[in-house]
């Protein structure tokens, strides 16, 4: 399987309400103590783009295999689309005219 | 009285505070303008922090802290403490060896500079003996190879104390004051936690490791009692040159407090102070300073978890224990705790440590990386990981000090304010 390189979205009691409610909450994952995280999959290409259109974003390779430091604006955007496309995979369309 | 700091030596306190004589004392001196750096070195040296240094060192001293890591007289000694000078300022500033000039720093008097020697340096070599590597890309080796081309040797005097700003100004605390809080507190042992980070709860448990093991095999009767604690642990944060998204200081120093302000620890068994230091990132030799620092403080033990001071890939996750065992006891007088790291077991449904736990397969390890995540979400961690009142503390520190953001951003370099200043004497 082909590696990937997650954006990891912490949600809160609000918005884990919401995707309960639009049948989503099978997308999401616990860690630490029951904390719900939706992991967002990038491939390689994604994974660069993004790090070129948010400088501040880094990809940490040492410990969390993920994208980090992204803001939270550009996570709640991502958030949104995965809430109306009802899937994980929205990066395509996320990053195209970015 | 007559205080003890690293190497049995006394502790160095080169501070002039009497205004009239300070004035009278840098009367006709030269002034040369230190960068915020040598700024924050001069106030490390004068109030004892890097005792027994009593100024910035000679070559000697430099060439043995790297080949032999100690100074010339034999003392350990981990990190060249140095005051690098251009030829042009040399020139421009009339500086030659022998005489004496006034250091300033936001264009106020700040410490009297004997200058006893001038010298060069190999630059990598100083970087590959201190950090390992000569990659430029490792903070501490970038910090070396930016400093100019001579380096100035001799005793400081500082003149005018630094005015802390808030809400640093409680936390900071000398090494004379340091020991007059202990007194006060009866405290006999005291453990260091070592910290520039806001604390999970994976760090509070260290801290309570930490604690436990330095108590030790000290009475406890009289701790049934409140306010009557032998042993203490100090939060010292260090505060000094900041990348982009580390966490703010204030957010460190002010989140660690709430700790115990919210009844994690008790009122007697917990304080929090502030160092100002430029963190090297030199893991184990880093590991040995913080050791010299804290021995100064007056401190009796030293917590010392995984990847102490380290980044990126240089040092393996224990190097600093490695480094610290090798060192003789007589010539470090501090007491490691060696810690292990702690994370949560959902079978077990508790913050455990992981050298105590069964259940590895199952355990969920903290990773500084995830928690800023979470809160760079603006969600609230579970308790268990992350103490509720900590997190609020960590968003009004974001929106008090950090426009808006609890991390280090480009706008908190350019706008925050210094957290020390230097006022007309």
């Amino acid at each position: 399987m082909a590696e990937t390189y997650p954006i990891n979205i912490w949600i809160n009691e609000e918005r884990f309400k919401a995707l309960q409610n639009a049948g989503l909450a099978n997308l999401l994952k616990e860690e630490l103590a029951g904390m719900k995280v939706l992991i967002v999959p990038c491939n390689e290409a994604q994974r660069d783009k993004v790090l070129k259109v948010y400088p501040m974003a880094k990809y940490d390779a040492a410990t969390t295999k993920s994208i980090e430091l992204l803001p939270k604006a550009v996570k709640d955007q991502i958030y949104e689309m995965v809430v109306k496309k009802k899937s994980l995979n929205v990066m395509d369309d996320f990053l195209s005219g970015k | 009285m007559e205080l003890m700091g690293h190497g049995g030596k006394p502790l160095v306190e080169r501070v002039i505070t009497d205004k009239a004589e300070a004035k009278k004392k840098i009367a006709g001196l030269k002034q040369v303008p230190a960068s915020r750096q040598m700024a924050t070195e001069v106030i490390g040296i004068a109030y004892g922090f890097f005792s027994p240094i009593q100024g910035f060192m000679k070559k000697a001293d430099v060439e043995a802290t790297c080949k032999k890591m100690e100074l010339a007289d034999g003392t350990v000694w981990s990190i060249p403490i140095v005051y690098d000078i251009s030829d042009k300022e040399i020139a421009d500033y009339g500086i030659k060896a022998g005489i004496s000039v006034l250091l300033t720093f936001e264009g106020n008097p700040l410490a009297i500079f004997d200058i006893e020697e001038i010298y060069t340096y190999d630059k990598e070599g100083m970087a590959q003996d201190v950090y390992g590597t000569k990659e430029e890309k490792h903070p501490g080796v970038k910090r070396t190879y930016a400093y100019k081309d001579k380096f100035l040797g001799g005793k400081v005097t500082l003149v005018n104390e630094p005015k802390v700003r808030e809400p640093f100004g409680p936390y900071f605390l000398t090494p004379r004051q340091h020991r007059e809080k202990f007194q006060q507190k009866n405290w006999i042992k005291i453990v260091a936690h070592q910290t520039r980070n806001v604390p999970h709860s994976g760090h509070e448990w260290l801290m309570k490791h930490a604690y436990i093991a330095a108590h030790g095999d000290s009475p406890v009767e009289q701790m049934e009692t409140i306010g009557k604690a032998i042993s203490g642990v100090l939060v010292n944060c260090i505060v000094g040159e900041k990348r982009v998204g580390d966490y703010i200081d204030e957010a460190i120093v002010l989140t660690q407090d709430e700790l115990r302000k919210s009844g994690y620890f008790r009122d007697d068994i917990h304080m929090v102070t502030m160092t100002f230091w430029d963190m090297r990132y030199a893991g184990p030799r880093e590991a040995v300073h913080h050791s010299i620092i804290r021995t100064n403080l007056g401190l009796t033990h030293h917590m010392f978890g995984r990847d102490h001071a380290g980044v990126g890939t240089y040092y393996h996750s224990y190097q600093a224990h490695h480094l610290l065992m090798s060192i003789p006891k007589e010539k470090l007088n501090i007491t490691p705790i060696y810690v292990l790291e702690w994370a949560y077991c959902p079978h077990c449904g508790e913050v455990t440590c992981i050298g105590l736990c069964g259940h590895w397969k199952e355990l969920q390890k903290f990773s500084g990386t995830k928690i800023r995540s979470i809160i760079m979400d603006e969600v609230k961690p579970t308790r268990l990981i992350f103490r509720p009142e900590v997190f609020d503390v960590v968003m009004d520190a974001a929106k008090k000090f950090g426009f808006g953001s609890p991390f280090v951003t480009k706008e908190y370099l350019e706008k925050a304010k210094p957290a020390f200043s230097i006022a007309p004497l």
